[in-house]
């Protein structure tokens, strides 16, 4: 975005203050506007959210959520990543086994969180957590298998201890493939808090669609994936910041 | 340990690889030693198994069969009392040049302090002629200045014995010359063992107590050349007296035929 000219800054101002303005006059029926209400009281619904501050609970369950699934997820899938890395041997027995949840959905286990841990916070952590676990366990063990052999010989000649190696060798020429997993998951784990909301919760953002949309109240209901949609650009201009950051390091 | 008894020894060590059902020999039953302090070349033609040799010594690789000994101890495990400067570039891409050059003596075992590591580092880099690159990430040497990044970090922590494979082998002739210098000067004064792997006559006369020219493949030895030029020997003229032009003939006789030999494989 950032070499736009200025002449496409400005189309993009007119798209989409015509299509906001079609979205506020157009003149549907009674029954239409119930479905697809108005931008304005859109707006208005959220500044309300805003002044008494009913939002902010859900902005927080939401994002600790995300936080703390997430955070679970990378650590325990770097630290598995690193073993399984390390022992090729129990690796082998126990890759059928993780290709097949890997490969399953893992929204399917939500429902049966829902049971285990109940609808509050755990529930969501855990179907986050799981979600971020296969994305960046893959991305260490790929990084991990991909470090040269003698790089590891080296040290080890050296003296080194299997921790030494782990934090001088395995990490650091993983790094890159752990970032990357670590960089798709993030978005996994906006996706996956919402996702585990919408089936069973009290609050959050998925929550609040859920809510709102039971009782036809439309415009709640978008007042809330309005929040989601600032929500999700911050976090991709975020992950594009750091990253740019990070390519300069090399 | 008395000063007689060998540092490294070879009892009819021999290496075969299987590679999915094939083998090959790379290395014949082979016997000698390598006394404490002494400086031995191995010379021989390509895929002679010289690289073989300083495997074993470093117990990466077993023998198939035989015995590899060092100071009288069987072999068993990766022998960390040596240094070993591979053929292979393994300077870590994602350390600047200092940072390579000291990790040795960032390691428990080492227990080096800070203060002292930066030291030997800077002093280190300065051997080598690398000062000024401290900063410079691998990716921005030259093949030559990465080789001497791995030297550097292989005499940083003065190991008993020093395994080189082939260490100057992408330096230029000038450059190659001042490193062999230092090499001697430096193994000398801290009474190292080493043994040096080459595929340069010159490179081994200049340095070495000992010669060893082996076989094409499969390796076995060909001859022992004891190098009787005296020390300290001065590595930029050494190589126009009389006694190293007969040394490089006689040398240059063995290695020939097995240099031809090699090439119809």
């Amino acid at each position: 975005m950032a070499h736009s000219s200025l002449g496409i800054i400005l189309f993009r101002i007119i798209v989409l203050t015509l299509a906001i303005a079609a979205w506020q006059f157009a003149p549907f029926g009674r029954g239409m506007e119930l479905w697809v209400s108005r931008p304005f009281l859109i707006l208005a619904r959220l500044w309300e959210w805003v002044d008494d501050g009913s939002l902010w609970p859900h902005l927080f369950a939401t994002g600790s959520e995300m936080i703390i699934g997430y955070l679970l997820g990378c650590a325990s899938a770097i630290w598995l990543g690193l073993v399984l890395g390390m022992l090729p041997k129990l690796n082998r027995v126990l890759a059928p086994f993780l290709a097949a949840f890997y490969a399953m959905p893992k929204i399917a286990l939500a429902p049966l969180f829902v049971i285990f841990f109940g609808i509050g916070l755990e529930s969501k952590v855990a179907l986050v957590w799981i979600t971020v676990f296969f994305l960046v366990f893959n991305n260490t063990l790929d990084g991990v298998r991909d470090v040269d052999r003698d790089l590891i010989q080296v040290l080890r000649i050296m003296g080194a201890r299997r921790s030494e190696i782990v934090r001088k060798i395995l990490l650091p020429s993983a790094a890159p493939w752990i970032f990357t997993g670590m960089r798709i998951a993030v978005r996994y784990a906006f996706t996956s808090a919402l996702l585990a909301e919408l089936m069973a919760a009290n609050r959050g953002l998925g929550f609040l669609i859920e809510y709102h949309s039971g009782s036809f109240d439309t415009t709640g209901a978008y007042a809330a994936i309005l929040v989601i949609v600032i929500l999700s650009v911050g976090i991709t201009e975020i992950l594009s910041r750091i990253e740019n950051s990070a390519g300069r390091g090399r | 340990m008395s000063s007689s008894s060998p540092k490294i020894s070879f009892e009819g060590a021999s290496k075969q690889f299987d590679v999915r059902g094939n083998s090959t020999l790379a290395l014949q039953p082979i016997s000698f030693d390598v006394k404490k302090e002494e400086f031995v070349a191995l010379v021989g033609p390509s895929g002679c198994g010289k690289s073989t040799v300083l495997n074993l010594i470093s117990g990466l690789f077993q023998p198939t069969e035989g015995k590899v000994f060092y100071d009288g101890e069987l072999i068993r495990n990766l022998n960390r009392r040596v240094g070993y400067m591979t053929q292979k570039d393994t300077v870590l891409p994602w350390r600047k040049t200092a940072e390579n050059v000291r990790i040795a003596l960032e390691l428990k075992c080492r227990n080096v302090g800070r203060k002292e590591a930066a030291e030997r580092t800077a002093q280190m880099i300065d051997l080598v002629g690398l000062k000024g690159f401290e900063k410079h990430y691998p990716g921005e040497l030259s093949g030559g200045m990465r080789k001497r990044v791995a030297l550097a970090r292989t005499l940083i922590y003065e190991p008993e014995t020093l395994l080189m494979d082939e260490p100057f082998g992408a330096l230029d002739a000038q450059l190659r010359l001042i490193m062999l210098d230092q090499l001697q000067k430096l193994t000398s004064q801290r009474r190292m063992t080493v043994v040096f792997v080459t595929h340069d006559l010159a490179e081994a006369i200049t340095l070495a107590d000992r010669v060893i020219v082996l076989s094409a493949r499969p390796g076995r030895i060909r001859s022992i050349t004891e190098i009787t030029l005296p020390r300290p020997r001065d590595v930029f003229k050494v190589r126009f007296s009389e006694a190293f032009a007969t040394l490089h003939e006689t040398l240059w006789d063995e290695l020939k035929d097995e240099v031809v030999k090699g090439t119809d494989v």
